[in-house]
C-alpha cells in the first residue's frame, strides 16, 4: 500500500510573530492553545484534527511565528526546514498563511515568500478591526487577483469568516493546481525587490474609508497621495492609543519606575490576595478530610487514605489560590500587550549581563514554571544568550515553590498576611538578583563556558495595546491550574503512598503503655513518634543525618528534601505526612504548623523547626535545582549533559552551602 | 553619515541606505527597513538604547547596535 495516499492532509498555518495564528488554530480545531499578545508566543509546532462541525477530514498544525523563510540562526533554519518537510507530520498540502492587516505592508513579504516557494496558499487577513480604526480596509477580491491565490478575511476570536475559510480550505486540497515554483529570493536585495511589489500592490488594495466617493476623483486621489505622503497620519502612523500610553510605559525615567512597580505588585498580589482564599479552601478541604475520616471509621486503610493521601494533597491545594493569582496576573501581563515593552525596557541592563531583553519573557514564566519558560528561550536567537538565559531559569522562584514558601512563612510569621507578602517578593527579587549575578559571572568568563560565535541583536515588533479579555485570561489561569494539579497530583498521591508506607512500616511498638493513662494525648503522640522513629523512612533518613545536622535539621526533613526532585510541592505532602496532621485544628495547614513547632530532634532535643532552620529551609529552596523535569528538559534544548550537569553541582551546591550560613550565622546573632 | 541611532526622540527621517556589511542588515531589512521609507523615533529606553521607531504603521524596538546599519537623511534636508 502506498503511504502517501495513506497519509492524511496537512493544512499548516504560518505566519509572522504575533498575527492571530494560534488564535485561528484554535478556532478551527476548538483546541484551547494559550494566545498572548507578544511576538513569539508559540515555540513549538503542533497537530490537530478539525472540528467535526466543518467536515473536514485534514490535520491542522499550527506553527511557531517567523518574519521570513531566511533563517538568520541554526534553530530559524529548523524551523523553517520544517515548515517545508516536518519530520513527523510531512509535507503541507495547504499553507494558510495570517497577514495582520493593519500591518499590511510588512506582514505581506512572508505571504509572497509563501506563495513563491510553491505552495498551495490561502492568505487569511486578520485584525480588520484595527485597520478599520485607521479607517483603512483591504480590498480582498483585489488582492486574490494580485497575488495569484485565495484571501479571505477572518477575526479568529469571533469566528467571523472562518466558514468561508474552510469552504477554501477543502477546494484548495482538492484541486490538483500545478503550482509555479519561482526561484527561491532569499538575498537581501530580493527581499527588498519584494518590499518594492508590496509597496506597489499595497496602493492598488488599500481603500481609505475616509475618502468621499462624490468627490472629484482627481481631488480624492490627489487627498489620498497626501496622506500616504503626510507625515504622520493614516496608515503609516501606529495605533494613536498605543502612542499615548506608550508615552508613559516607554518614558524614558518613568518606563523603568513602573517596570518596577508592576513586577513587585505581581509578586505581594500573591499573596495578599489569595491569602482569604485559602483560609477558604483549608477550611474546606480539612472537613473532607475528616469526613472520609470518619466515613471509613478506624483502621488502616482510613487512616491511609486520609491522612496520606488527603493530607498529603490537601496541604499542597491549600496554596493552589496563590498559584492561580501569579496565572491571572501573568495572563493580564500577556494579553495587553505589555511584554513586549518589558523586553524592550530591561533588554540594555540585560545585555550588560550577557542576556537578552527576549530573555524577559522567559524568566517570567519561569515564576510559573521552569520548563515551558526554558522552552520559550528559543525566541533568543543567539546561542550564547539562550543558554545563558536557560542557566538561570531555574533560579526564578516557580509556582511549585510557593507551598513551601507558603508554608514556612506561615510558620514564621503567623497571621501576618503583609508581612508574609513583602517578604515573599523579597524572596522572589533576591532570585532574580542573584540569577543576574549568576550570569554577570559567567559571562565574564563566556570564554571557557559558553563559547560561540556572537551577533547580539534586539529587534522586536510592539504590539498594540488591548484591554485584556478577562474570558481570555480566566480560560488560560484556569487551564493552567488544572495542569499544574495535574502535575503535581499524581507526583503527590505516589509519594504520599511510598512515604506512608516507609513511615508506618515496619511499625514495631516499642513503647511500653501499659502503665501510662490510655486517652492522654502525649501518649499516642509518643507511639506515633516511636513508630516513625523505627520506621524504614528513617533507616533511610538516617543515612542523611550527617548532612542534615550541620544545617540543625534532621532525616525527617532530609527525606522530605529527597522527594522533592520528583517536584518541590512534595515537600509540604510529605511534612503533613510525618508530622501527622491531626484533626484537633479546623485548619490544615495551622495544624501542620503547629505540629512543626512541636516537632523536636531526637537525641538532643532541640527544636527542629526554628526561625533558624525556617529561614534556612528558603534559602536553601531558593538556590537549589530539584527537579527532574527541569534537568531533563535542559538537557534537551542546550542538547547535551554539560549544562544541566553544571546547574546540579552549582546550584545546589551553593544552596547547601548559604543554608548553612543562614542556619549558623542566624544562630549565632541569637535567633533561634 | 547618519543613522537611525543618531536621531532624537520624535524625529522623522527617511531611509536611505542600508549597510549590508553589517551582521543584523538582513533582520533589519525584513522587518521592513526599506530605502524611501519614512520612519520616526518614539520612545527611548532607559540609557537611550533601545529605541522605538514607528515604521510602516507598526511599532518596533530596535536596539542602537542594529540601528546603526540603517542609513538615514532628514527629509528637508533633501
Ligand atoms: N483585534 C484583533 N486581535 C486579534 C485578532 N486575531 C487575533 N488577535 C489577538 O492577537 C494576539 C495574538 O494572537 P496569537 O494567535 O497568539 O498570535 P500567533 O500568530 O499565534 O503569535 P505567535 O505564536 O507569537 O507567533 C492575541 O492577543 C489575539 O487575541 C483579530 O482579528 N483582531
Ligand atoms: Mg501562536
Amino acid at each position: 500500500m502506498n503511504i502517501e495516499t495513506e497519509r492524511k492532509k496537512l493544512v499548516t498555518l504560518v505566519g509572522p510573530p504575533n498575527s492571530g495564528k494560534t488564535t485561528l488554530f484554535n478556532a478551527l480545531s476548538g483546541k484551547k492553545h494559550k494566545t498572548v499578545n507578544y511576538p513569539g508566543a508559540t515555540i513549538e509546532y503542533s497537530i490537530s484534527s478539525f472540528l467535526d462541525q466543518f467536515s473536514l477530514d485534514a490535520r491542522l498544525m499550527d506553527s511557531p511565528g517567523i518574519i521570513s523563510l531566511i533563517p538568520v540562526s541554526p534553530d530559524e533554519k529548523v524551523t523553517i526546514d520544517n515548515l517545508y518537510n516536518h519530520p513527523d507530520f510531512g509535507k503541507p498540502d495547504v499553507v494558510v498563511v495570517t497577514v495582520d492587516s493593519s500591518q499590511f505592508s510588512r506582514h505581506l513579504l512572508l505571504a509572497r515568500q509563501i506563495i513563491d516557494s510553491g505552495f498551495k496558499t490561502i492568505v487569511v487577513l486578520t485584525m480588520n478591526d484595527l485597520l478599520k480604526e485607521k479607517n483603512f480596509e483591504i480590498d480582498g477580491r483585489h488582492l486574490s487577483v494580485m497575488l495569484g491565490c485565495d484571501v479571505i478575511k477572518c477575526d479568529p476570536r469571533s469566528g467571523d469568516g472562518i466558514d468561508s475559510l474552510i469552504g477554501l480550505i477543502k477546494t484548495n486540497l482538492e484541486i490538483n493546481k500545478e503550482q509555479i515554483h519561482r526561484k527561491n529570493r532569499h538575498s537581501e536585495d530580493d527581499i527588498l525587490c519584494i518590499y518594492r511589489e508590496i509597496e506597489e500592490l499595497e496602493k492598488k488594495v488599500l481603500r481609505d474609508l475616509n475618502e468621499n466617493h462624490h468627490e472629484d476623483p482627481h481631488i480624492a486621489k490627489a487627498n489620498k497621495e497626501l496622506v500616504i505622503a503626510g507625515r504622520g497620519s493614516g496608515i503609516k502612523m501606529p495605533d494613536s492609543l498605543t502612542l499615548k500610553i506608550d508615552s508613559v510605559l516607554l518614558h524614558k525615567f518613568w518606563g523603568i519606575f513602573i517596570f518596577m512597580v508592576i513586577m513587585s505588585l505581581m509578586f505581594t498580589s500573591i499573596f495578599w490576595v489569595a491569602s482569604p482564599v485559602m483560609d477558604l479552601v483549608d477550611t474546606a478541604i480539612h472537613s473532607f478530610e475528616s469526613f472520609v475520616n470518619n466515613g471509613l471509621g478506624d483502621n488502616w486503610y482510613s487512616d491511609l487514605i486520609a491522612k496520606g493521601i488527603i493530607g498529603g494533597l490537601g496541604v499542597v491545594l491549600v496554596f493552589l489560590p496563590q498559584i492561580v493569582i501569579l496565572f491571572f496576573v501573568l495572563g493580564l501581563l500577556e494579553d495587553s500587550g505589555y511584554l513586549a515593552r518589558g523586553a524592550m525596557i530591561i533588554d540594555k541592563p540585560l545585555s550588560m549581563l550577557g542576556l537578552n531583553g527576549r530573555s524577559f519573557v522567559p524568566m517570567l514564566s519561569g515564576f510559573a514554571c521552569a520548563i515551558p519558560a526554558i522552552m520559550a528561550a528559543r525566541t533568543i536567537q543567539n546561542k550564547r544568550e539562550r543558554y545563558l538565559t536557560i542557566f538561570i531559569i531555574p533560579l526564578m522562584s516557580c509556582s511549585a515553590r510557593l507551598p513551601v514558601y507558603g508554608l514556612l512563612l506561615a510558620f514564621l510569621f503567623p497571621g501576618k498576611y503583609f508581612l508574609s507578602g513583602i517578604i515573599l517578593s523579597l524572596i522572589y527579587i533576591t532570585g532574580v538578583l542573584i540569577s543576574l549575578i549568576v550570569a554577570g559571572i559567567i559571562n565574564r568568563y563566556k570564554k571557557t563556558l559558553l563559547n560561540f560565535e556572537d551577533n547580539s541583536s534586539f529587534i522586536m515588533e510592539l504590539p498594540v495595546y488591548r484591554v485584556p479579555k478577562i474570558s481570555n485570561v480566566f480560560k488560560n489561569t484556569y487551564s493552567n491550574a488544572v495542569q499544574y494539579i495535574q502535575k503535581a497530583g499524581p507526583t503527590i498521591i505516589i509519594f504520599s503512598l511510598i512515604l506512608w508506607l516507609l513511615t508506618n512500616f515496619p511499625g514495631k511498638p516499642t513503647v511500653d503503655t501499659s502503665n501510662l493513662p490510655k486517652d492522654d494525648p502525649s501518649v499516642s503522640r509518643l507511639i506515633e513518634s516511636e513508630r516513625i522513629n523505627n520506621s524504614y523512612a528513617a533507616e533511610i533518613g538516617k543515612i542523611m543525618e550527617p548532612v542534615m545536622r550541620p544545617l540543625g535539621l534532621d532525616w525527617r526533613v532530609g527525606v522530605s528534601l529527597i522527594a522533592t526532585f520528583a517536584a518541590r510541592e512534595v515537600f509540604v505532602s510529605s511534612l503533613a505526612l510525618i508530622f501527622k496532621v491531626t484533626e484537633s485544628d479546623d485548619n490544615m495547614s495551622q495544624s501542620l504548623i503547629n505540629e512543626m513547632k512541636n516537632a523536636k530532634i531526637k537525641d538532643t532535643g532541640q527544636n527542629l523547626f526554628t526561625t533558624a532552620t525556617a529561614a534556612g529551609l528558603i534559602v536553601f529552596f531558593m538556590l537549589a535545582l530539584q527537579c527532574i523535569s527541569t534537568i531533563a528538559i535542559t538537557k534537551k534544548e542546550t542538547g547535551g549533559w554539560r549544562i544541566p550537569v553544571l546547574q546540579i553541582i552549582i546550584y545546589t551546591g551553593a544552596a547547601y552551602i548559604m543554608t548553612f550560613i543562614t542556619v549558623n550565622g542566624l544562630r549565632f546573632l541569637g535567633i533561634n | 553619515m547618519m543613522t537611525v541611532a543618531d536621531l532624537h526622540s520624535g524625529q522623522t527621517a527617511i531611509i536611505k541606505n542600508i549597510d549590508f556589511s553589517h551582521p543584523s542588515s538582513c533582520r533589519v531589512v525584513e522587518y521592513g527597513f526599506t530605502p524611501g521609507q519614512e520612519l520616526q523615533v518614539i520612545n527611548k529606553s532607559i540609557f537611550n538604547d533601545p529605541l522605538s521607531v514607528s515604521l510602516r504603521g507598526a511599532l518596533i524596538a530596535i536596539r542602537k547596535q542594529d540601528a546603526r546599519c540603517i542609513e538615514v537623511f532628514l527629509p528637508n534636508e533633501h
